[in-house]
């Protein structure tokens, strides 16, 4: 079975010179749970948009074994969904069923299997009732919510979320861990939030500099304290304790 | 952040807000052409015109209030050039109003029509957005073919219209939080264009980001969307009654006054 995503000496450097990432290499399963952590400006964002080929820099990037180019782009943004860091980038229609129903309206589904893409997204999120709401009419954790279904009604393999904890509160942030460890696909969270990665996963990415500093089980390289404090990090408290 | 919505009340239920927006926009339409066409001298027959759109706010549970609020937000301009006419033309003129007979001058007759024609139709423009949801009004213009460009941009401003507001007013607290005394023409001048510079660059990255979230979910510059709309019955009766309401005006009532 090829990989969810493999990554072969992939760097990217900003238009000014400033090298962004650098020789990453990285292999994900299908099904897995991948915290991407680090401190600000490590390139966190950056390599998520490049695994959706948002940015072109050297080396390979294959997503389903699909490699990034103009002619593959539709499979792979069908394959792969991309859930940004404010969830006012994402929903950009006057309605939320607008906004769930734009994505596989795209794909070229029927009508009736685009009403019941959103109606099957917006219920797995809890948002059934407010499919005619305008987004700007929605609490924070509620637009969170909805982007994450955005995203969902497609029904990609693989799911990328950059920082999707911040501005939440605990009992909201629970509400979003519970959600995320029920869906079936990979998973792949940018977060400097170590808590929030270490409830959902599995497995853990530790960038610093645009460089990969740590790869392995979540646990392990959350817990090892002076790792987590050489890169602007902390260990997290379920962890410590 | 929670706003004024203009379109606060769109979201109520009532046989107004029920009825397809294509035949309430299109209702407008000839109802505003019809006021807009009446002569200058026709202030009778407006005050008979009005009773349309009050009935339509009237029925859809639209506060009174707030249709005047909104009207009073956008009045200056059309105040500034009603109130000009008085000036410039002199005339005078003598109106009749059933017992009463008074002297006026053409420019004050003049200025009352641009008032009250002003106020009617922002009244039916006002009784169409809060009775209407703004993406049904939408699909009911790209029905009505108006460019699918036109379409995206006016729904885009909708919707980023009211973060922009948010983002105007954190800067502006900001700025506030640390302006503790009085700064001088120039330097306000300074800082003022400095808020508007950071608001450009981030409504350009907002931008970008919308682009990069259009993209992944396949957007290849083909706007698709579901329509809702459907035709019935009571658009149809509403549509009569409109047509009713404003012939009957147009050519029955309208040669009695003049």
């Amino acid at each position: 079975m090829p990989k969810a995503i493999e990554i072969d000496s992939f760097s990217y450097e900003y238009p000014d010179g400033t090298s962004a990432l650098s020789e990453i290499t990285l292999s994900i399963k299908h099904g897995q749970k991948v915290a991407l952590l680090g401190p600000n400006g490590a390139g966190k964002s950056t390599l998520l948009l490049a695994m959706a080929g948002f940015i072109k820099g050297t080396g390979k990037v294959l997503i389903d074994a699909l490699q990034i180019n103009r002619k593959n782009l539709k499979k792979i943004r069908t394959c792969l969904g991309c859930c940004l860091e404010n969830p006012d980038d994402q929903l950009f229609m006057p309605t939320l069923f607008d906004d769930v129903a734009f994505g596989p309206l795209n794909m070229g589904l029927s009508a009736e299997q685009v009403k019941q893409r959103v109606a099957e997204a917006l219920e797995t999120v809890g948002l059934a009732e407010m499919a005619d709401k305008a987004p700007h009419h929605l609490s924070a954790s509620q637009k969170r919510a909805a982007a994450i279904a955005t995203i969902l009604s497609m029904a990609p393999k693989i799911i990328t979320l950059d920082e999707p904890d911040g501005s939440l509160d605990p009992r909201n942030r629970n509400n979003l861990i519970k959600l995320l460890r029920g869906l079936p696909q990979t998973l792949i969270i940018a977060t400097c939030n170590m808590n929030f990665a270490a409830a959902l996963a599995e497995r853990a990415v530790l960038l610093d500099k645009g460089r990969i500093v740590a790869d392995g089980d979540a646990k392990k390289i959350m817990s090892d304290s002076q790792l987590m404090t050489e890169h602007g990090l902390e260990v997290p408290g379920a962890i410590r304790e | 952040m929670h706003h004024a919505h203009i379109d606060k009340f769109a979201y109520q239920d009532s046989p107004i807000h029920r009825l397809d927006s294509r035949v309430k926009f299109i209702v407008l339409l000839v109802f505003t052409a019809l006021v807009i066409s009446l002569p200058r001298t026709s202030l009778s027959i407006l005050a008979c015109y009005a009773v349309g759109p009050f009935t339509i706010l009237v029925l859809g549970k639209i506060p009174l209030r707030f249709a005047f609020k909104q009207i009073l937000l956008v009045s200056p301009f059309v105040l500034v050039l009603a109130l000009s006419c008085p000036l410039y033309d002199k005339t005078p003129v003598t109106v009749a109003f059933g017992p009463f007979v008074w002297q006026s001058t053409v420019g004050w007759l003049r200025c009352f029509t641009i008032i009250g024609k002003f106020t009617i139709t922002m009244l039916a423009l006002i009784a169409l957005v809060s009775t209407t949801r703004f993406n049904n009004l939408l699909t009911g213009l790209q029905w009505l073919g108006l460019p699918k460009v036109l379409i995206i941009q006016l729904g885009f401003l909708y919707r980023y219209i009211f973060v922009l507001i948010d983002r105007a007013h954190h800067i502006l607290r900001a700025r506030a939080g640390r302006k503790l005394r009085s700064l001088g023409f120039k330097r306000e001048l300074k800082t003022a264009s400095a808020m508007l510079g950071s608001l450009f660059i981030r409504s350009i990255d907002t931008a970008e980001h919308i682009n990069i979230a259009m993209q992944a979910r396949g957007f290849d510059g083909n706007w698709r969307c579901l329509s809702k709309l459907q035709i019935r019955q009571c658009d149809l009766l509403f549509a009569f009654i409109a047509t009713f309401f404003m012939l009957g005006l147009h050519l029955l009532v309208r040669p009695v006054l003049q």
